[in-house]
């Protein structure tokens, strides 16, 4: 007996129904139909039969055993390196501009206090030549105040990122970070920063704000 | 035949994946994440039916969930969530086969912690009945046949994915079944088909 013998009129509807059938996304009419039909025709019987073979194969599961956490690993790692500042675009749109403010009104406070704090200093220094000079020892490792920057970097820079940077334009750090995340920064030679130094940090996506502690009045 | 409404399970189904693109368009990473975890086993296994080389089926899946991250917020709502993702992931397929070639890697150069690990021999038997109709059928009649009896796609589904008309994909489909069932041994027995059914 072969299959050609066996086409009835209703085989190719039945043909036509079986996967949705198997997939139960046919009507209770059609589903209906197709059983009667099986039931009277052994060739569209087999073919039923070797569709749901078929669909059980089908579900076993994939050979190809891949790490679905090591490549969601490597997606987030494309999604940094692509554009950090993309990591979450509206959410950082929304909250980056009060931030932003509230460190740069911060910053200015503290530099403010710095500056009056060193001209008192100073202004003591004279009167006071011969009493000796408490200092710690950060303070004896760090350069003077004068021509130190403060920078806040972006909460999402990394510290490769944020190494690069400070090779760049050839400074260190000497404190920080402060309350406000603020770190204090130097030239590795000793001069002040150059303005270029100054435009660059500014300009650089990494950078929240970047300021000369001498500068600010 | 037209197909039926969403069940109930994928009417929520749906709307969870709406609700996570909609996070993911606010750059929401931890959306991301569940979206990625919930679709990757479907994803290696629809992908491996075009190609069975591991590092394509993963290149495929990252860039398909990259173009998802970057394209979240302009998702229409025309279709399911998952037709959506789906058509992106077929598309970075057929991508990443064209970029590194569209040879099959050797059966000996696949490494054994590459198989699953639990495969009892009822199953060995199934994989290896199914792989050998499967072998016989293009690359789209491959994706077609997963669309449909794998993944449960209705043909207006399918035809999304693949980008062409419902009745290019019915074509596909007819010509896949009736390769398998001439190449595969049927439980009765194999038999012919006579093209007299094609609908």
């Amino acid at each position: 007996m072969t299959f050609q013998k066996d086409i009835g009129r209703d085989c190719p509807r039945a043909w036509e129904a079986m996967p949705w059938v198997l997939q139960g996304d046919a009507s209770p009419v059609q589903g209906a139909w197709l059983n009667m039909h099986l039931a009277e025709c052994q060739a569209c019987r087999e073919e039923f039969a070797q569709q749901e073979r078929l669909r059980a194969a089908l579900a076993l599961s994939p050979e190809l055993d891949i790490d679905a956490e090591a490549g969601l690993a490597r997606l987030l790692s494309r999604i940094d390196e692509a554009d950090p500042q993309q990591a979450a675009p509206s959410r950082r749109a929304a909250s980056s501009h009060w931030m932003t403010r509230a460190l740069v009104a911060a910053v200015l406070v503290q530099a403010v206090g710095i500056g009056v704090l060193g001209i008192k200093l100073g202004g003591d220094g004279a009167g006071h030549a011969a009493a000796p000079v408490y200092r710690t020892l950060s303070q004896e490792a760090a350069p003077a105040a004068p021509g130190s920057l403060h920078v806040v970097p972006v909460a999402t820079l990394k510290v490769a990122e944020w190494n690069t940077l400070l090779r760049q334009y050839h400074l260190r750090v000497v404190g920080g970070p402060n309350d406000v995340g603020a770190y204090t920064l130097v030239s590795t030679d000793g001069n002040a920063p150059t303005p270029q130094t100054l435009q660059g940090l500014r300009a650089d996506p990494g950078i929240r704000f970047a300021e000369p502690v001498t500068d600010t009045p | 035949m037209p197909p039926e409404p969403m069940s109930e399970a994928e009417l929520d189904a749906d709307a969870v994946d709406r609700m996570l693109l909609q996070r993911m368009s606010a750059g929401d990473r931890a959306a991301l994440a569940v979206m990625y975890r919930g679709y990757h086993g479907r994803l290696v296994r629809f992908l491996s039916r075009l190609t069975r080389r591991t590092d394509v089926v993963e290149e495929a899946i990252n860039d398909c969930f990259w173009i998802a991250w970057q394209k979240a917020a302009t998702f229409q709502g025309d279709s399911r969530v998952s037709t959506w993702i789906m058509g992106i992931a077929y598309r970075c397929g057929l991508k990443a086969l064209r970029q590194h070639g569209s040879e099959p890697v050797d059966e000996d150069s696949v490494p054994e912690d590459r198989t699953p690990s639990h495969d009892p021999g009822e199953d060995r038997e199934m994989r290896d009945w199914l792989g050998k109709g499967l072998d016989r059928l293009s690359a789209d009649q491959r994706v077609v046949i997963e669309l449909v009896y794998g993944i449960g796609h209705t043909l207006d589904d399918v035809a999304t994915i693949m980008q062409c008309p419902v009745g290019t994909v019915k074509a596909r489909l007819f010509h896949a079944r009736v390769k398998l069932r001439n190449v595969l041994p049927g439980l009765a027995g194999e038999r012919t088909i006579n093209r007299e059914i094609v609908p």
